[in-house]
């Protein structure tokens, strides 16, 4: 039984961060709460931030995509603007998260402000360039995704309210695939890699790699990306992209504990960024959940 | 807390701690009558067993808060008792052997209730995947899956030929 003191249930996005600032005590938002009540956290209050309209999925004029914190997994997971939008790699990483029951509820804001290094979204949104909206009582800021975490359960809010994503209309294009290693269908991922890459002609533009449970936050891997980014197709050879997935796998902090070991998962980033950047750049956009292990045959 | 919700169809007040689960307060109360189809199972949202309609979308009512179900409607399987889909689920539930000790029964019928709904509304018929997909969430430690995909996969097979009979019929 989690001992609450309080259950607030806030009208609008100003009144929900009022509501979180006025005390006495610890507040913290819900919305699905499927997390929440999994590890029911020390605090006096909860502000219920379904009923603000952050639930919305939409395309801005400028086609850029604007997913809601509170919009549920479920409507991820089926939302036309999503499932069209860079060969539906949000929309299949909300997809695999969890079961139905669980999808109908949890939301995108849940996922990622719950800050787990495993956080199924965000290898797929961090590999988009995601922009985070975030409110408090009478200013908005918005900032990259990649600094929104700032630990394992950390995150930049410190009472403030996510309010929602942005992915800009370009990233909308890009070619794109992810991969999920787990045990289990719904056991915590052991390593995710998301690849995304703008294709320019004969070249690749922007080029994204995106790695979740191999370090303290989800991570993009920077100096991969660089051996990738600008070049022509017809350079990415295989040795040049065993070449960038040997980098991502230097670049990304795995730990031991009771999932995987850090080699493994260290040698899985390698692995899975190689095969990702090979489909990529063949025109596959998989998604699968890749529940089967089967990186370790490579 | 007061929480108003349309319970199976009916209005009702609860009086619930801020804190509670949505299955805490269907299944114990203290307002009568208790649902006591929603069974308590893993609390963590991974068996089903807790399964109820919220606003007709399946939820693990143990992760859910009651103060969430404010305003919404929350179905049981004691709100579709009689219901035609669901007697023949049920029936075939039986039919086939998927039924042993019962206790993920009523969650595996709330996901294929929802599912068979669905696609009746949209008009198609919910082939292995997709009957599989709407399972995943409810765990069976007796019979396993075989038998309730195949009992699932036999109404479906009906609800198509009705429908099949009732576009010849127009």
């Amino acid at each position: 039984m989690w001992e609450l003191k309080e259950y607030r249930i806030a009208g609008s996005i100003g009144e929900a961060v009022a509501m979180m600032r006025r005390g006495p005590g610890k507040g913290v938002y819900i919305a699905g709460g499927t997390d929440l009540f999994l590890f029911p956290p020390a605090c006096d209050y909860v502000v219920d931030i379904n009923h603000v309209g952050m639930s919305n999925i939409a395309r801005t004029p400028d086609g850029d995509l604007f997913i809601g914190a509170a919009a549920t997994l479920h409507d991820i997971a089926t939302c036309p603007l999503v499932t069209g939008f860079a060969g539906g790699l949000v929309s299949a990483a909300a997809a695999h998260c969890g079961n139905r029951p669980v999808r109908t509820t949890a939301t995108i804001g849940g996922n990622l402000c719950n800050a787990l290094p495993s956080a199924d979204l965000a290898p797929a949104l961090l590999a988009l360039d995601a922009v985070c909206y975030i409110a408090d009582e009478d200013s908005q800021e918005s900032l990259p995704l990649e600094e929104f975490f700032t630990g394992p359960r950390r995150t930049v809010l410190d009472g403030r309210l996510l309010v929602g994503i942005a992915l800009s209309a370009a990233s909308g294009g890009w070619r794109a695939a992810a991969r999920r290693l787990t045990r289990s269908a719904e056991d915590i991922a052991l390593v995710q890699v998301a690849v995304a890459l703008e294709i320019d002609g004969d070249r690749v533009g922007a080029a994204r790699i995106a790695l979740g449970s191999v370090a303290p936050v989800p991570m993009r891997a920077m100096l991969a990306e660089a051996l990738v980014e600008g070049e022509l197709i017809a350079n990415l050879d295989p040795d040049r992209l065993a070449d960038a997935a040997a980098i991502a796998a230097g670049e990304c902090e795995p730990i031991d504990d009771h999932r995987a070991s850090a080699e493994y998962r260290r040698e899985m980033v390698g692995v899975l960024t190689r095969r990702l950047l090979a489909s990529v750049l063949a025109g596959s956009t998989d998604t699968s959940p890749g529940t089967d292990n089967e990186g370790g045959a490579a | 807390m007061k929480i108003v919700v349309k319970l199976n169809g009916r209005n009702r007040e609860w009086e619930a701690a801020p804190g509670a689960t949505l299955l805490s307060v269907l299944r114990d109360g203290p307002q009568e009558p208790r649902m006591t189809s929603v069974k308590r199972g893993c609390e963590t949202g991974d068996c089903g067993a807790c399964t109820v309609l919220l606003d007709g979308q399946p939820v693990n009512s143990c992760v859910v808060a009651a103060a969430r179900a404010h305003g919404h409607a929350v179905t049981t399987i004691e709100g579709l008792a009689g219901d035609p889909l669901m007697t023949a689920l049920q029936a075939a539930l039986v039919e086939h052997a998927a039924v042993q000790c019962g206790y993920c029964s009523p969650g595996m019928l709330v996901s294929l209730y929802h599912l068979l709904k669905e696609c009746r509304a949209a008009g198609t018929t919910p082939g292995d995947h997709a009957i599989r997909e709407a399972l995943s969430g409810n765990l069976c430690r007796c019979t396993g899956y075989v038998k309730p995909v195949a009992a699932a996969t036999a109404v479906a097979a009906t609800l198509a030929a009705v429908g099949r009979a009732e576009a010849g019929a127009r």
